[in-house]
């Protein structure tokens, strides 16, 4: 019975997903904990050690992986239980960790409470985040930092019709990167140099849930401060990217400090008025705030070969409020109809000023006070129905609409006199969504949708204008089988009056999972994610302006994945699992021809758009994990993940990984 | 001061109230014959009754405030007096696995209302589609006694998001398969209000973040700004313009494995599109696209997100 139960959770834990090889979900000891006093306790701990090799890339590994080698605490949890409910200052005690030691993704989270008194909720994590960008900078915005994140929640009286909450959060971002800039005129050429990132954002908030009959109301007050001190270093060569240049950057020292505060309320109010009629409000305010001071001073010699010396000083600040504000009112006249109408309304006015202050040469240059605006308010409506006549039948709609006005006034040129263009454009969408849900038998359930929008002023060449989207899903589950399907897709047409904009991608999947008896279980599964984009470019070559050329894009992924999990003779637990991502392009051989329809090819299509219309790859990642019983208490682990990367057309990014671990599971 | 100090005060005076409102709490239990009190459960169901403290509804059995309709078994599965006097049965007994979504909702919102993230719950998505509580929540099985999921939480998710499991075994993605985050630091499963920081229609179930915005400035807060430069695309469609957020086989989760296509693709100056309404602003002339060098449209204009100093975000 105590094994069962151990292998039901162990088999809740690797049914769909495969997680990375280690920890093993399997936990050591007795899931009946031990008592002690008037507590029950139980805990599992898993320390081991990773270990790793790499071929090829070991950046692009350290940007999709990370893993390194040493000795880690892999996996625990700890619970400690009153078992009547009525410990003294403590009820519960919960603590899961998760890579510590100098796993490159580590995770606890803490939870402590008393009944009725308080509670208390702690999540850690720390992210090692390694990323050259090869493909998009060259390399020469390579992120090497370390963010951790903390959240502390406490609730008083959490069960009461009052309570009280208070909570702080932070999170720091530490670490080396690269960065690049020109200098000296806008033909300069390019510099690579240095930056110590150092940012730190915390949050403290306090706020109370109160109860009255039929009425909640929920307050909230926060404050968020920000600061930005990262520093700039020297470039890391004189010369910059283009070699042809004359140009030269030999001394640079960049300070771009940005310190803020965002303040916020927020309410909500939620009202059952009958049991039939509830309506809820809710409302945020916060008003962002940054201010920044930015401070170079740069030496070199020009594209013409002339000495330079320049000082940038720029100072001030950005100021952006947000109101929101929603409106719910939800009729329940019978079990068999719902009618919703949310009212929503948002605004977001950027604003601030700045003084720029520019030395070339020891000669003072211009000094401005510029200043640019960006408002946004969305006033939406949605109403929604749903009607469910049959109890194996039912069916659900809505229509929404929204209005967009965007002001803007920016300005166009930084020279003086400037000029400040004010701008004011509306956009307005209309959607609508139908669809019915199925339960022909219980085991079987089926859904499907379909939605039409209209946007009489999208935003962007590539937002969403004239679209329409089909959502299907079916999904059987009996005790030992089941089996689910999805279908999805999302057509876009964004004409202009020079281009076309489209999208279409769609996506289908299939899983499934099978358990023959209570040892054994095969889970597997399917998908095939399409997308293709069509869209109208304007760009120059050798100055000359090409205006009818177009970009096109296709990705075709597939994805599989496949696991077995089974335990032998109670003592022995194995998981054995594969995964393989394919994006097969457009089917293509080589990365300089095109799939580029007839009808849209234009005699400019540049060479260099060619390759960029596709990124065939393959990414796959088997795993084995044994987990043998050695004592009640005690377990050894091992396992084994490979991973494989592969570029078709470009292979400087490709690696290849061994990874795996060794370790014992105990249980005090 | 004086502000902060208003502030304190209203702290203060919430706090003792509901100090004074917890001191108070000692109501009797309502008797009712129809109801026989957990400990008659624990004859037939001694393996979830026996492990039953574990569990956070384990707290309405012991509490003192708690009429008998919300205690303990009875307070989920209904008066159990008819249950035992037939020897069990599903037929006398509220039993999960016989009710329809609706009714399961509206059981297990009797007491979880209360919590106002689940507001927006019959109206959402997922209710529409029938997941409902115990799709998602197993109350006696649960691999963590914290939410009680009935299983890993991406596990639950991608049993009926398979897309989106793709999308996570893509090289480039955000660490969920890895433990480092959860569906539900971006989502709220439970339903949210219409996204109004963008055109108020998608993305769906998206948590919004502190200045109710895309969810992905809850974490990447030095992109958050304001700025006194605003990239529009980021205040205005949001992260999604350039990124695909689950995964990607870009560096950066970009949607283009070429940041060249990205920009161009909205900077070709067509239509009444951008700040201007005249087309979002083409690159200038002295932008030769011939040469690869000028195809790497970050490596000057490095702020892309927003800069205090340029507004063509070079510095």
């Amino acid at each position: 019975m105590r094994v069962t139960w151990m292998f039901t959770i162990a088999l809740s834990l690797t049914v769909w997903g495969q997680p990375t090889v280690a920890p093993t979900p399997e936990p050591a000891g007795s899931p009946r904990g031990d008592n002690w006093g008037d507590y029950n306790i139980t805990n599992s701990w898993e320390v081991g050690y990773r270990f790793i090799t790499v071929d090829g890339n070991m950046g692009e590994y350290r940007s999709d992986v990370n893993y390194g080698n040493g000795i880690r605490l892999l996996g625990g949890t700890l619970g400690v239980h009153s078992r009547d409910g009525k410990g003294k200052w403590i009820d519960e005690l919960l603590l899961d960790v998760r890579g510590l030691g100098n796993d490159p993704y580590q995770f606890s989270s803490f939870r402590m409470q008393k009944n009725s008194l308080y509670r208390y909720d702690l999540l850690w994590r720390s992210n090692e985040y390694f990323n050259p960008a090869l493909t998009i900078s060259n390399g020469n915005h390579q992120l090497s930092t370390n963010r951790q994140m903390q959240d502390h929640d406490l609730t008083l009286l959490p069960q009461s019709k009052l309570r009280v909450r208070m909570g702080f959060s932070n999170n720091a971002q530490n670490g080396a990167g690269l960065w690049t800039g020109q200098w000296f005129d806008t033909r300069g050429d390019e510099y690579v140099y240095q930056a110590d990132v150092r940012r730190y954002q915390s949050e403290y908030r306090v706020g109370a849930d109160l109860e009255l009959r039929r009425l909640k109301l929920s307050v909230t007050r926060g404050w968020e401060f920000f600061k930005d001190d990262t520093r700039f270093g020297q470039p890391v060569f004189p010369a910059g990217d283009n070699t042809t240049d004359r140009n030269r950057l030999t001394f640079l020292r960049r300070d771009e400090p940005m310190h803020g505060r965002t303040p916020y309320w927020r309410a909500h109010l939620h009202s059952e008025l009958a049991t039939s009629f509830t309506i809820q409000g809710k409302f945020t305010y916060s008003d962002g705030e940054r201010n920044f001071i930015y401070d170079e001073a740069a030496r070199g010699t020009d594209r013409l070969g002339s000495d330079r010396n320049r000082q940038i000083l720029v100072s001030g600040n950005g100021r952006r409020p947000v109101t929101t504000g929603y409106l719910t009112l939800s009729w329940h006249p019978n079990p068999k109809w719902t009618f919703t109408n949310q009212a929503g309304y948002h605004h977001s006015r950027m604003e601030g000023d700045g003084r720029y202050s520019e030395l070339n040469n020891g000669t003072a240059g211009l000094t401005l006070l510029s200043f640019q605006s960006l408002g946004i308010r969305t006033i939406s409506n949605v109403s929604e129905a749903s009607w469910q006549p049959w109890k194996w039948a039912g069916f659900f709609g809505n229509y929404q609409f929204s209005e967009r006005r965007i002001r803007s006034v920016e300005l166009l040129e930084p020279e003086l006199p400037a000029t400040a263009a004010p701008i004011e454009q509306i956009n307005r969408l209309k959607a609508g969504t139908g669809g019915i849900r199925l339960q022909p038998v219980k085991p079987l359930r089926m859904s499907f949708s379909a939605e039409v929008g209209r946007n009489d002023r999208p935003f962007y060449p590539t937002s969403d204008r004239d679209y329409h989207a089909i959502n299907a899903r079916a999904q059987y589950r009996v005790a030992k089988f089941d089996l689910s399907s999805d279908y999805r897709s999302f057509t876009n047409t964004n004409s202009t009056s020079l281009f076309l904009h489209s999208s279409s991608g769609r996506s289908w999947a299939a899983n499934g999972g099978w358990r023959p008896f209570s040892a054994l279980q095969f889970d597997g599964g399917y998908s095939y994610i399409h997308l293709d984009t069509l869209t109208g470019l304007a760009y120059f070559a050798n100055f000359t302006l090409l205006d009818q050329d177009r970009s096109f894009y296709v990705s075709n992924v597939h994805t599989f994945h496949a696991g077995v999990q089974t335990q032998i003779k109670k003592r022995v637990d194995f998981y054995g699992g594969y995964v393989r991502t394919q994006d097969r392009g457009d089917g293509r051989t080589a990365a300089g021809t095109t799939s580029m329809p007839d009808a849209v090819r234009t005699p400019e299509t540049a060479p260099a758009f060619v390759p960029a219309q596709v990124f065939p790859f393959s990414y796959q990642a088997p795993v084995i994990r044994l987990s043998i019983l050695l004592h009640r208490n005690l377990r050894w682990n091992a396992g084994w993940q490979y991973y494989d990367y592969g570029e078709k057309f470009l292979k400087l990014q490709d690696y290849s990984a061994h990874t795996g671990f060794v370790s014992l599971s105990y249980s005090f | 001061m004086g502000r902060f100090r208003v502030e304190y005060l209203i702290l203060v005076g919430i706090v003792s109230s509901g100090l004074a409102a917890f001191s108070q709490s000692s109501a009797k239990t309502p008797t009712n014959s129809t109801y026989v009190g957990s400990m008659a459960c624990r004859t037939c169901h001694p393996n979830v009754a026996l492990q039953f403290f574990r569990n956070p509804h384990n707290k309405t059995d012991v509490a003192k405030a708690v009429s008998a309709e919300n205690a303990g078994c009875e307070g989920c599965h209904g008066p159990g007096k008819a249950h035992v006097d037939a020897n069990g049965g599903k037929q006398t007994i509220v039993a999960f696995s016989e009710l329809p979504p609706n009714a399961i909702l509206d059981a297990c919102l009797r007491c979880h209302s209360k919590d106002l993230n689940r507001a927006n719950i019959r109206r959402s998505n997922h209710t529409q589609a029938n997941v409902v509580c115990t799709s998602c929540h197993s109350i006696h099985r649960a691999v963590s006694n914290r939410q009680l999921l009935a299983k890993r939480q991406a596990d639950v998710c991608y049993g009926c998001h398979s897309d989106v499991r793709a999308q996570f075994s893509q090289p480039f993605k955000h660490r969920v398969n890895e433990g480092f985050m959860t569906c539900s630091d971006c989502h709220n499963p439970h339903g949210t209000e219409a996204p109004v920081w963008k055109a108020g229609r998608r993305p769906h179930l998206v948590n919004s973040g502190l200045q109710n915005e895309q969810a992905c400035l809850k974490c990447h807060t030095d992109k958050r700004g304001p700025f006194l430069y605003e990239h529009a695309a980021v205040r205005v469609d949001g992260c999604e313009t350039c990124h695909s957020p689950h995964g990607s086989a870009n560096t950066r989760l970009l949607k283009r494995p070429v940041v060249f296509t990205v920009c161009l693709e909205c900077h070709n100056g067509a239509g009444n599109f951008g700040r201007q309404a005249d087309g979002v602003t083409v690159q200038s002339a002295s932008h030769n696209m011939a040469d690869p060098r000028y195809r790497n449209c970050t490596t000057c204009h490095v702020r892309i997100h927003g800069s205090n100093a340029d507004r063509t975000f070079l510095r």
